[in-house]
């Protein structure tokens, strides 16, 4: 891309939510929602070979531009019902029910998840990466500070939805960008369910979310796999970063020791402090499900070797281009909860 | 004063369901075009004469401009107007949703209070107090000024990016 074009578009990049996250007001918080969507489409419509690919920003602008007006309408109806703009005062049923939908649907929870594995999908790596983690920040953002106007059984009920929709969709996937949207609707449903009881979980469970992705995807990236086909043989890239992705899915599922158990435990209890305790046991239940089929990468991946002759070898030139930084993404997503006490205290 | 609202308001769902409704974009500029004129009309009777001229200038005269030309460089030989059952089926449509809208909606919201603020009372002055707004850009509302200026200038590489591959780029056959 054009040199000049790139810098105006990365800055508003980070320009959009950073807006959003530190305004009070919500025509900001509004225009900050406005140019983050603005400023990703052209960096999603950058190949343009496959039919997918060249669809994938297009259905991306549709969504999230049909969010931004939902939310432009609930925000005056907001206005003309309580008649000011503060974001931290409550609001009225209507407009929070209009805001949590058009708010999600910026997400991709279900039922506006549509539009996420197919987008993710279409989009190079990187762009995955940015769409799967720093575009959640504004939207969630928003969610956690008008969270005691939310409805909680709505809330409930849509993060349940993602979870079984997050489940059951990445069960029959074998491109692991559709996976890992898969993966990000279970997640987000999880940081959604325990929204209106404790908006601190929600933040670990982000920040944890952020950590296991960006490390699976930078994984993915460095391994120049996107299928499961190719993830099978990839171990001859990288041997050490083929195991250590083993721990990144385990730790994306959610099992112990690892970090991605640190935020289920704690919203399991979080929701049986609640008396919530058979929608706890519908989640643990429902992360089985993503359970199996992060097994089945790993599996693949990692704990056998692909059909070949016995002298199976690495490969002879390794990649030039490392990612300096991933050793210690992969020790933080990882190794973290035994150390849970000093994120409670920090969050 | 009543009667100037309600025909403007009926001029600009007219004009605005025409645009919903034609298949061209030809026309649904010039839609476009007066639903803008009669919607800073209707914003000058509830009482905001400088958002309504703000509204004119780069709306109507910034963003309908440069979308008029390239509709024109763009647009299709044989441009097709409404014609057909399928375009009056639409437009129907569009009448009853307008109107369902506004039923549902009428208790909710009501247009008392509005424009208040009057510098004549004879009730033809419409220069309101919100012409207050003029130094309000470049004192309190600076920050927002500069920030919709960026979106403003954002919104154009983006769109210079995404039409950059003629028929290799981003929008092709969409």
């Amino acid at each position: 891309m054009n040199p000049h074009a790139n810098m105006i578009i990365m800055s508003s990049l980070i320009l959009g939510p950073m807006i959003t996250i530190t305004s009070s007001h919500w025509v900001m918080a509004w225009v900050g929602l406005e140019i983050n969507m603005l400023a990703i489409i052209p960096l999603t419509g950058q190949t343009t070979t496959t039919h997918e690919q060249f669809e994938a920003s297009i259905k991306y602008f549709l969504t999230q531009a049909a969010a931004s007006s939902l939310l432009l309408f609930s925000i005056i109806n907001n206005v003309w019902n309580t008649g000011q703009f503060d974001i931290t005062q409550p609001t009225n049923t209507l407009s929070s029910t209009m805001m949590t939908a058009a708010l999600t649907m910026k997400l991709g929870l279900a039922p506006f998840h549509y539009w996420l594995p197919e987008t993710l999908q279409g989009t190079t790596t990187m762009m995955t990466l940015i769409l799967t983690t720093w575009q959640k920040l504004a939207p969630l953002t928003l969610l956690m500070m008008i969270n005691q106007s939310l409805n909680t059984s709505l809330l409930v009920t849509l993060s349940l939805l993602s979870m079984m929709i997050g489940g059951w969709g990445g069960l029959n996937q074998t491109q692991l960008r559709k996976i890992m949207a898969f993966s990000s609707i279970a997640h987000l449903g999880w940081m959604t369910m325990i929204l209106t009881l404790s908006t601190k979980l929600t933040l670990l469970t982000f920040y944890t979310y952020i950590t296991l992705t960006t490390t699976m995807l930078l994984t993915i990236k460095l391994l120049e796999t996107n299928k499961m086909s190719t993830a099978m043989t990839s171990w001859t890239k990288s041997p050490m970063l083929n195991a250590t992705m083993m721990l990144n899915l385990m730790s994306l599922a959610g099992l112990p020791p690892l970090t991605g158990f640190m935020p289920k435990w704690l919203i399991l209890q979080e929701l049986t402090k609640n008396h919530m305790t058979i929608i706890a046991a519908t989640s643990a239940i429902l992360s089985l499900l993503s359970l199996f089929f992060y097994i089945r990468i790993a599996y693949y991946s990692t704990i056998t070797l692909p059909p070949n002759m016995t002298n199976y070898s690495q490969q002879w030139r390794h990649k030039n281009q490392q990612k300096p930084y991933l050793p210690l993404m992969i020790i933080t997503s990882s190794m973290l909860t035994p150390i849970m006490p000093t994120f409670m205290m920090i969050l | 004063m009543v009667f100037f609202m309600f025909l403007f308001e009926v001029c600009f769902v007219f004009w605005i369901i025409s645009v919903a409704s034609g298949p061209s974009p030809y026309y649904g500029v010039v839609g476009l075009v007066f639903g803008a004129v009669f919607g800073c009309l209707m914003l000058v009777g509830v009482g905001g004469s400088f958002i309504s001229l703000v509204l004119f200038l780069i709306y109507l005269g910034g963003m309908l401009v440069v979308f008029a030309y390239s509709v024109a460089l763009t647009g299709d030989p044989y441009p097709s107007a409404w014609r057909g059952y399928g375009d009056l089926f639409c437009m129907v449509g569009y009448v009853l949703f307008v109107v369902g809208a506004v039923m549902y909606c009428f208790d909710k919201w009501s247009l008392e209070g509005y424009g208040d603020v009057v510098m004549d009372a004879s009730g033809l002055f419409s220069v309101r107090m919100d012409y207050i707004g003029v130094s309000w850009f470049y004192s309190y509302g600076c920050v927002m000024f500069l920030i919709a200026g960026w979106g403003l200038l954002l919104t154009l590489f983006v769109v210079l990016d995404l039409v950059r591959g003629l028929a290799w780029g981003t929008i092709r056959s969409i």
